[in-house]
């Protein structure tokens, strides 16, 4: 797979935490540039051009939200990866609801952020998918015209709702989406409280369409944040490289 | 309101005399007397230059008679009696003193003034032993409400007995005074006491002796709180019965409000150490987070650039899993510290027992990935109303704590069954059996079975998070064991939202 040089703005202000990723990600051909303030982030982002950024989110000074909020504003379409610590839920929540592209928790391998910067640039560099042609994860087919789903060729049979939910899901593959950002798309923005609601939905759903639903391999739980629907990339991946292991989750205190 | 009461105060019982000098009563009772006969010598001479005054002469003399009876005593007034008899005789017959005793007028005069004065002065002595009982009796209240007042104002932290003594023997001006504290089994004293008061006190305490000598001036009286006899108190000097039985139950109440204190202050310094020590955990964990996170990214990040020999892998490997297993440690240590701190509240909400059990093993499926895991929930809608995250956390770590310590190739079953009013969760796993005297105290922080702790990596933290958890939902923990049935850990949380009772 030949791809452009990814170029990577790395914002934390912890030095041993970027003396620890620059070689690795030099080595295996990214562009780095470090930098330890949200501040001279912004800078950058003026004077240069950046496929992805990895945002701290606590950082002194305008600290990590801030500065996702800023770079927003300043590039709607940047893909952000935050780096975010455990028991840090809400952060992750409120970091998504401010248009980060995804997280990874401290301590991450290398591995698994490499895989999740792969992901959110190819995302973004990838040609805009018709609203309204079929989507295919893996096995599964989702057709939003005919609202219909197959698995292995085979139909699923679906109730609207969720339908709609691994629509909303499998729409966005590869990123999480938030409970309540889930709630608000299928059941409007009354609902976006209901977790347990939703949670009972998934459960059907994962028994439907996953081959052992207490380890899913499709729907995926990010746990107190949302659900990520399995990237395409990895079902792919796996069947070249021959490799069963499928995305790192995260793993419960 | 602070009555500053003089300490010169002299008690009832030695109002009546018993301390005045007896050459100055003498000297006072001259006085008196003199001033009496002044009197009556005075009316006489009145009367005898006016010659109208001596028809009503013997009126004035009763009325001398009369106020030195009222003002001063019998005897003065007797003494007066006698001398205005003499002047009479002597200004209105004109004879010799000698002559007078054979007159029996005379005698009739002496008699009635003696009658009157004897009962003008006893008349007057009750007012007055009124007037001063009433007098003592305010002092007394206002003594004791000062004593009252001290012993509530009192320091608390140390303990009461000495303060009490002294407080007792200088508020009341007595003599000596002493307190037998029995729960520490000693015996407080202040004042001078010719005996040992030891013995005493605790006399009175064992013996039960609660009485009042008036001979010795000693008071002694069991301090009792409610029924219960919790020590004594033995006082010399002038303070009343009702008194003593007053300061007895004012020193059984500081007594009882000291232990109060003492035990409140323990359990507040028991509940510091405790925020202490999770506060020196939580920044501990903290501080770690950094290190670890470049440890990991570093070495996951040179095996990831590959080129590495088979040997410099493995060692690679080795780092990023130890690191790995350090920063779920910390995790650990972590949640531990907020929840001992009390940091954690409890957010019962509805849970559905289904999801909630596939959700804690998909998010351990690294762990679980090589075992065979079975759920087995009969009830598929069944609902407990719990904290869902730490409902998380307590299945984790069953689950954990099965997948670490079971037999390879054996499987684990997670069970989940409403049985009354509690909901029963059960992890059942085949491994090493726990002895009968550690099934209680696995569930305790930081105890690791003697046998065990050699066999798998593990802090001694995770089940006593698993307790904390259950209590906090009004629920209890338990584990069963043997070789044939396999080892079960189980967590009954109630069917119906409790608020936790602590």
């Amino acid at each position: 797979m030949k791809q452009n040089v990814i170029r990577i703005l790395l914002v934390d202000d912890e030095s041993a935490i970027r003396r620890a990723l620059r070689p690795p990600l030099i080595e295996l051909g990214f562009q780095v540039a470090d930098v330890s303030r949200g501040e001279e982030a912004l800078q950058m982002l003026h004077a240069g051009a950046f496929d992805v950024v990895l945002l701290d989110v606590n950082m002194p000074g305008i600290g990590g939200l801030e500065t996702l909020r800023r770079m927003r504003a300043l590039a709607p379409r940047l893909p952000i990866i935050m780096l975010t610590v455990r028991d840090a839920e809400e952060e992750k929540v409120e970091a998504l609801e401010l248009g980060a592209d995804d997280y990874v928790t401290k301590p991450f391998s290398t591995r698994e952020l490499i895989a999740r910067i792969r992901t959110a640039v190819r995302r973004v560099q990838a040609p805009a998918r018709a609203e309204d042609a079929p989507i295919e994860i893996g096995q599964l087919c989702l057709d939003p015209v005919k609202r219909v789903v197959t698995k292995r060729g085979q139909p699923v049979h679906l109730t609207r709702k969720e339908f709609d939910i691994l629509h909303c899901l499998m729409s966005r593959a590869g990123r999480v989406i938030t409970y309540a950002r889930l709630l608000t798309a299928v059941w409007g923005a009354d609902c976006r409280e209901e977790v347990e609601y939703l949670r009972t939905f998934v459960r059907q759903l994962r028994k439907k369409i996953e081959d052992d639903p207490s380890k899913p391999l499709y729907l995926l739980t990010d746990v107190y944040v949302g659900y990520r629907f399995a990237d395409a990339q990895m079902f792919l991946e796996e069947t070249e490289e021959d490799e069963t292991r499928p995305n790192l989750p995260e793993e419960a205190s | 309101m602070s009555v500053r009461l003089p300490l010169s105060y002299i008690p009832v019982r030695s109002a009546f005399g018993a301390s005045t000098r007896p050459a100055s009563r003498a000297l006072l009772f001259a006085l008196e007397c003199a001033l009496g006969i002044m009197a009556v010598v005075l009316v006489s001479a009145l009367a005898h230059w006016f010659g109208g005054l001596l028809s009503v002469s013997v009126l004035l003399y009763l009325l001398i008679v009369a106020a030195t009876a009222l003002f001063c005593g019998f005897w003065q007034a007797v003494m007066v009696s006698l001398s205005a008899v003499l002047m009479q005789g002597y200004f209105t017959t004109r004879q010799p003193p000698a002559n007078l005793a054979v007159n029996p007028a005379n005698w009739v005069v002496l008699l009635a003034f003696v009658l009157v004065a004897l009962a003008v002065s006893r008349l007057s002595a009750s007012v007055a032993r009124h007037a001063s009982e009433a007098e003592s009796w305010s002092e007394q209240v206002r003594d004791l409400y000062e004593f009252t007042r001290r012993t509530l104002e009192m320091n608390l932290h140390i303990e009461p007995g000495p303060q009490l003594a002294e407080l007792v023997h200088e508020i009341f001006g007595l003599e000596a005074v002493a307190v037998f504290d029995a729960e520490l089994h000693k015996v407080y004293s202040a004042g001078y006491w010719a005996v040992e008061p030891q013995e005493l006190a605790q006399n009175a305490y064992y013996f039960e002796t609660s009485d009042d000598d008036a001979k010795s001036g000693l008071g002694r009286r069991v301090v009792r709180l409610g029924a219960a006899p919790i020590g004594s108190l033995v006082v010399r000097g002038g303070t009343s019965p009702v008194t003593n039985d007053a300061i007895a139950s004012l020193i059984a109440i500081t007594f009882d409000r000291y232990r109060a204190f003492a035990n409140e202050s323990r359990i507040e310094t028991e509940r510091r150490t405790e925020q202490l020590r999770s506060t020196v955990l939580d920044s501990l964990a903290h501080a770690y987070k950094t290190p670890l996170t470049a440890i990991r990214a570093a070495s996951t990040g040179l095996s990831e650039m590959g080129h590495l020999t088979e040997a410099q892998a493995e060692l690679v490997a080795l780092i990023d899993e130890q690191s790995g297993l350090l920063g779920t440690l910390t995790t650990r240590l972590l949640t531990t510290a907020r929840l001992d701190a009390g940091e954690v509240k409890i957010h019962a909400t509805p849970v559905g027992v289904a999801s909630l059990i596939e959700e804690v093993v998909a998010s351990l499926s690294d762990r679980v990935a090589s075992m065979k895991v079975v759920i087995d929930i009969p009830d598929d809608d069944l609902v407990v109303p719990c904290d869902r995250q730490l409902m998380v956390m307590l299945l984790t770590q069953y689950i954990d704590n099965a997948c670490k310590y079971s037999i390879l190739g054996t499987g684990i079953t997670i069970r989940a069954v409403k049985v009354h009013a509690e909901i029963i969760f059960s992890v059942h796993s085949y491994g090493s059996v726990i002895p009968p005297g550690d099934r209680e105290r696995i569930f305790e922080r930081y105890y690791r079975s003697a046998s065990r702790s050699n066999r798998a990596s593990g802090t001694g933290i995770g089940l006593s998070v698993a307790k904390r958890v259950a209590l906090m939902h009004g629920g209890s923990v338990w584990v069963t064991s043997d070789e044939v049935e396999g080892t079960t850990f189980f967590a009954a949380i109630p069917a119906s939202v409790q608020k936790r009772v602590s």
